[in-house]
Parts: C-alpha cells; structure tokens; sequence
C-alpha cells in the first residue's frame, strides 16, 4: 500500500473515534469562551496542542481562576503518558526523515495511536501513514469542533445528555480486544489495572499519574517476565 | 487577551517536548530483551489503565455499559458496534432507570 492510499485508511477507520472527538471538541470550545478564548484563539489551541483532555484540564483552571503556570502544570501532567505513547511505537519511526519523526510524533493522540496498534495487530503492513492520516483527520475535527463550540457556546447540549461522555470508554474497551495478545499479557493487565485500583483508591495519585504509572508497571511485570 | 496565547505557546511546546522525547526514547532503548517485552506491552498496559480510570470514575451506569461493550467486543471485534452498543446501553440507563 502507497502512503497516501495508507493515511486515507488511517483517516477512515478514525472516523468512529472523530465523532467522540467532535463531541468533546464542542464541549471544549463552550469551556474556552467561558475562559475569555476567541475562536481565533481556540483554534490555534487545537492545531499546537492537540491534546483533548490536557487542554480541557488546563483551560478549566485558567478559568477557575488559577494563573496561566498553575493551568500549565495541570496539562503537563496530564500529557506525561505521551512520552510512553509515542515511545511504544518506535517501529513506526524507524529510518524515517526528521521532519517525518516531527509530525509523525506531534500527531500522535490516544485515539489514532491505540487504533493503529490494534490494526496493525492484524495487518502488520499498516503502520506511520495510518497513524499520521488519521491523526490528520483528528486534528481538522478537534480544532473544527472547537471553534463552532465558541462560537455556539449557548447552543450546545452537555455531551453526559446522550452518553457521548462514554464513547472513549467504549472505544478503548474494543481496542484493548485488538491488543490483546494472549495469557502472557494476562499478568501485566491485572497489574496495571490494580496499580492504578490502589493508587486512586487510595488517593496516592491523582488520575493522569495512575495511568502512568499503571502502564509502567504493568510494562515492568512483563520485562521481568521470561516466558515469552 | 494575554494568557490564552500564552498558555497555549506553553502548554504546545510543552506536549510537543513530551511527545518527541518518547519517539528519541524509543530509538535509543535497546532492541531486545527485557525494554523490548515492556515496550510491546506498555501500550496494552496503558489502554487498560485509562479504561480502570475512566470507570472509576462512573458508577453502576458506566460498569453496566462496560460489561456490554466488552462482550460485544469480544463478539465481534468491531470498534463501531462496540462503541454504539456501549453508548446506547449508558444512555438507556441514564434516561430510564
């Protein structure tokens, strides 16, 4: 498959996760004209960012009143698994061009990364264009649905309405399906899943550092294990 | 207005750093043994912590629709149906019960 006929696959199957992503987009964009956002101002929030739930976060606290560095922390934590994210598809970067490796990584999200993985679970061909085309399509929704929810602030109904708020759950629910590789993922699971049990529960950790770490110990159980 | 201009300068240079030092991470991590069983697992572990902390924090509704979602997972391997029927099964128990 060229690339081009490989980013247009990648921008199709998104499709299901984009109409979430415009959901929340929208939401975003109401939040952001309550903080003092225009459109303008949104939009190139969304290009530069591109991280739904950090740029939620943050733009939340600089309207709850906390000062741009407070608000600037909020997002950074909330972003740390990126670093896991785009480090776990190395394969995908291999031998390409820098400004290839740039974008690729820029465009990089929960969404298209974790589709790409389970695709290419079963079509190994599929790999950097399937990501970057759907992170492309990504991006022209978020930052789209952003701007409309500025500027129809008044006109838009709470996402948790029609269970929207529940999508990515789902989502990621099918997509951990696709990951699933067999009983020696069984171990690492149970880890990461109880890590961040006990790590919430327990109000050790706030939610964006249990993922985190509940995906580098679930990683470690399975680096020590030798049965594979 | 000033601070939505900066904290988006900020906050981008700041994800893009994060985002970029993963992909020069992943070039530099040996490319077998031990990091390569975490990496090949990280994302598997990562998808089934946020799906842990996204039903923390739902309740009853949320644990129901999850239930649905992974049997229709399993059934049929389908991103959309999964999605939909999960959906649906949240929305139902939201309007209804």
């Amino acid at each position: 498959m060229d690339s081009r006929s490989e980013a247009m696959s990648g921008a199709r199957a998104i499709v299901p996760l984009a109409i979430g992503v415009a959901a929340y987009g929208l939401a975003f964009g109401l939040l952001a004209a309550q903080a003092g956002f225009t459109w303008a101002e949104t939009g190139l929030m969304g290009v530069l960012v591109f991280a739904g739930s950090a740029q939620i976060v943050a733009v939340e606290r600089l309207a709850a009143g906390a000062g741009v560095v407070a608000a600037l922390v909020a997002g950074v934590a909330l972003n740390l698994r990126l670093l896991l994210v785009t480090a776990s598809i190395r394969d995908l970067f291999v031998g390409r061009p820098l400004w290839q490796r740039l974008l690729g990584a820029h465009l990089s999200s929960d969404e298209n990364w974790a589709l790409t993985l389970a695709r290419r679970a079963r079509d190994p061909s599929l790999g950097y264009w399937f990501l970057v085309g759907g992170g492309a399509l990504l991006v022209l929704v978020w930052v789209c649905a952003g701007v409309l929810g500025v500027l129809f602030a008044a006109r838009i109904p709470d996402p948790e309405t029609y269970a929207i708020d529940f999508a990515f759950a789902a989502a990621f629910i099918a997509i951990s399906r696709s990951l699933w590789r067999g009983r020696s993922d069984a171990a690492p699971w149970i880890t990461a899943v109880a890590v961040v049990i006990v790590a919430t529960r327990l109000e050790l950790f706030d939610a964006s550092w249990a993922i985190v770490l509940g995906g580098l110990t679930g990683a470690l159980v399975a680096a020590v294990r030798r049965d594979d | 207005m000033i601070d939505p201009v900066l904290l988006t300068v900020l906050l981008a240079a700041a994800t893009f750093s994060t985002r970029y030092l993963g992909v020069v991470l992943g070039q530099y991590l040996p490319a077998s043994g031990p990091w390569t069983r975490a990496l090949n697992a990280l994302p598997g572990c990562l998808i089934v912590s946020l799906v842990a902390v996204l039903l923390i924090g739902g309740g009853p509704d949320e644990w129901v629709g999850a239930a649905v979602a992974l049997g229709i997972a399993l059934a049929t391997r389908s991103l959309p149906l999964t999605m939909i029927a999960g959906i649906a099964v949240v929305w139902a128990l939201r309007t209804y019960f």
